[in-house]
């Protein structure tokens, strides 16, 4: 019956050599027609975003918007072998990240020069880094923050596994060296193939998260300074971020990169707006809080993607600002809570718990999924999930005026990745054995970035702690964005390899052990 | 004098039925199969081709 879960044989919808699946998944009736109804509100998006014909002529001139035809496909991966409330909770999510990232979108072309041209609304855009805490913007609800690296570099690789290796090439064929870190090497091929859209009244770029984006950075700064006229205030938050002696200066950032926000658009800082922000950012928190001690005992509720992809975009690009995550906050919080008090499982069985650590895989962010459906592994939670759990002054007050300067700075320097990437190994490597033990988990799957200087210098000491501690720990390697290097396979191998080998266990579904996926979005 | 046909002496609540039930067989159908990726899929060679022709100002 394939409403019980683990029915069908997922592997069985892959087809060698092609982009997309044979079929869509058969849930039962009620779970089918579910998802039925929200495909249909997804067309429904996209339908509404490219009848515009300004959106259609930003689709024939970027090349990277081509990978947006890929849209349904990615809900379809992270919704795999999903029934109940879990399928619930990623379409809730992902639903809302498709509308969000269409907003987004509508408004880059319509202030864009090269397509909507709307001068009077680009003089109220900020354009913001994909990977920087948008807590600075808090406070200006009359302006619009607008990432560009977000829609044309970081969704297109959820989207399609292929989508940034022509930028890659470009920034080489330009004299970037081939090892540096995929993200920021594919933002500033983009920006040298001239696919940026070209808007704005000034720019905020932040250090985060290491040199690798400080270098992408200057490629992209120089194009937008020089060449565009558009200022660029560089945000640089400390990167030692745990010392108290570092936060008077990291204030003092968020005074200076607000104080350059208004001399650049002539608008006021508003603390009312900031402080409703503030409400929601803790709303955020708090939830999280409950659905990572969910994930502590015997029936976690929201973790794999569900817990990664939306911790991600909301606590860094939405950072409160937008009402409608709260709205959703609360209502994947009440499906866990149901799911919870019923036993719920994602699975039919979860042999280990597993915390999953280091910079993840871009070009294979279901595969979190995967380890539930192919292995029983339950993926309790990954680094990027483990952010800031500190709430932050909410109330408009005198003194808490004064203390969001430092909550705004404390929020930037722990953007995700980077609050765990630096900052010492206490927060890399310490802490990490401390989720252990606090998650029950057996086992940890330690990503291996291979372009990530931050990371891998560490590699002995991880398995120094591993073998003291008798946790089971798997290495797994990849480039971030780039399949070419290590394929999808190649990132299931590892585990099928240690899970046959080492563990001495048959898969729960084995038509996903390996999957003609090379050439599939 | 022309014939009505049987179709049209339905009320109009069972032709709107009749419509409905077309339209949502369709949907499914185009859901359930993929269709939908299949089409885009065939398209993205397509665009790809034709973004090699967009004039651009590439450089550092
Ligand atoms: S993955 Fe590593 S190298 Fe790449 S941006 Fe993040 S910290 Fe830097």
């Amino acid at each position: 019956m394939a409403k019980k879960i683990g029915s069908e044989a997922l592997g069985r919808f892959y087809k060698e050599g092609s982009k997309v699946r044979t079929r869509r998944e058969w849930r039962g009736v009620k779970d089918t027609a579910y998802d039925f109804s929200r495909w249909l509100v997804i067309m429904g998006t996209l339908g509404k975003f490219i009848i515009k014909p300004r959106n259609m002529k930003a689709m024939l001139r970027y090349r990277w918007m081509a990978n947006y035809l890929a849209v349904p496909m990615m809900v379809d991966r992270h919704t795999q072998g999903l029934r109940g409330e879990y399928l619930r909770m990623c379409h809730a999510e992902q639903d809302l990240i498709i509308d969000d990232v269409a907003k987004l979108l509508d408004k880059l072309f319509k202030g864009d020069r090269r397509i909507g041209n709307d001068e009077e609304f680009s003089k109220k855009v900020v354009l913001v880094d994909e990977n920087e805490m948008t807590a600075v913007m808090m406070g200006f609800p009359m302006l619009e923050a607008l990432s560009r690296e977000t829609p044309s570099t970081y969704v297109p690789v959820l989207l399609n596994q292929h989508s940034m290796e022509y930028y890659m090439d470009i920034a080489e064929e330009f004299g970037l060296a081939p090892d540096v870190c995929p993200m920021p090497e594919a933002e500033a091929g983009v920006s040298i193939n001239d696919d940026a859209p070209v808007l704005g009244a000034c720019a905020i770029q932040c250090n985060t998260t290491c040199d690798g984006s400080l270098l992408g950075n200057g490629v992209i700064s120089k194009r937008l300074e020089l060449e565009d006229g558009i200022p660029v205030f560089q945000l640089a938050a400390p990167l030692r971020h745990r010392e108290d002696d570092v936060q008077e200066y990291a204030a003092q950032e968020i005074r200076n990169a607000i104080a350059f926000i208004e001399k650049h658009t002539g608008a006021k800082w508003d603390w009312d707006a900031y402080f409703e922000c503030a409400k929601r950012v803790n709303l955020a928190t708090r939830c999280r809080q409950e659905w990572l001690d969910m994930n502590k005992t015997d029936y976690p509720q929201v973790f794999g993607s569900n817990l990664a992809l939306y911790t991600e975009t909301n606590y860094m690009a939405i950072c409160g600002r937008v009402p409608a995550f709260a709205k959703v906050d609360r209502k994947l919080t009440k499906l866990a809570e149901q799911a919870y008090k019923k036993k719920k499982m994602m699975a039919k069985e979860y042999r280990h718990r597993a915390i999953i650590w280091g910079v993840q895989s871009h070009y294979y962010f279901d595969f979190l999924l995967w380890l539930v459906n192919c292995w029983g592994i339950a993926p309790l939670t990954d680094m990027l999930s483990m952010v800031s759990t500190k709430e932050i002054a909410e109330v408009d007050t005198p003194e808490n005026r004064e203390q969001a300067y430092y909550d705004m700075a404390w929020l930037t320097e722990n953007m995700i990745m980077r609050n765990r990437t630096h900052g010492g190994y206490k927060v890399l490597l310490d802490e990490l054995w401390d989720f252990v033990e606090e998650f029950n988990a057996d086992m940890v799957i330690l990503w291996e970035h291979m372009s990530c200087k931050a990371l891998d210098g560490m590699h002995g000491m991880f398995e120094d702690r591993a073998r003291e501690k008798g946790v089971n720990l798997v290495w797994v390697e990849h480039d971030l964005f780039d399949p070419r290097i290590i394929s999808r396979q190649g990132v299931r191998d590892q585990i099928n390899n240690y899970m046959r080998t080492v563990m001495r266990e048959e898969p729960l579904d084995p038509s996903l052990e390996v999957l003609p996926d090379d050439q599939s979005w | 004098m022309k014939k009505k046909c049987n179709c049209c002496k339905l009320p109009w609540w069972s032709k709107l039925l009749i419509a409905t039930t077309g339209i949502f067989g369709l949907l499914f159908t185009v859901y359930f199969f993929n269709l939908d990726m299949k089409l885009t899929a065939m398209m993205e060679p397509w665009l790809l081709k034709w973004y090699d022709h967009v004039d651009r100002d590439k450089h550092l």
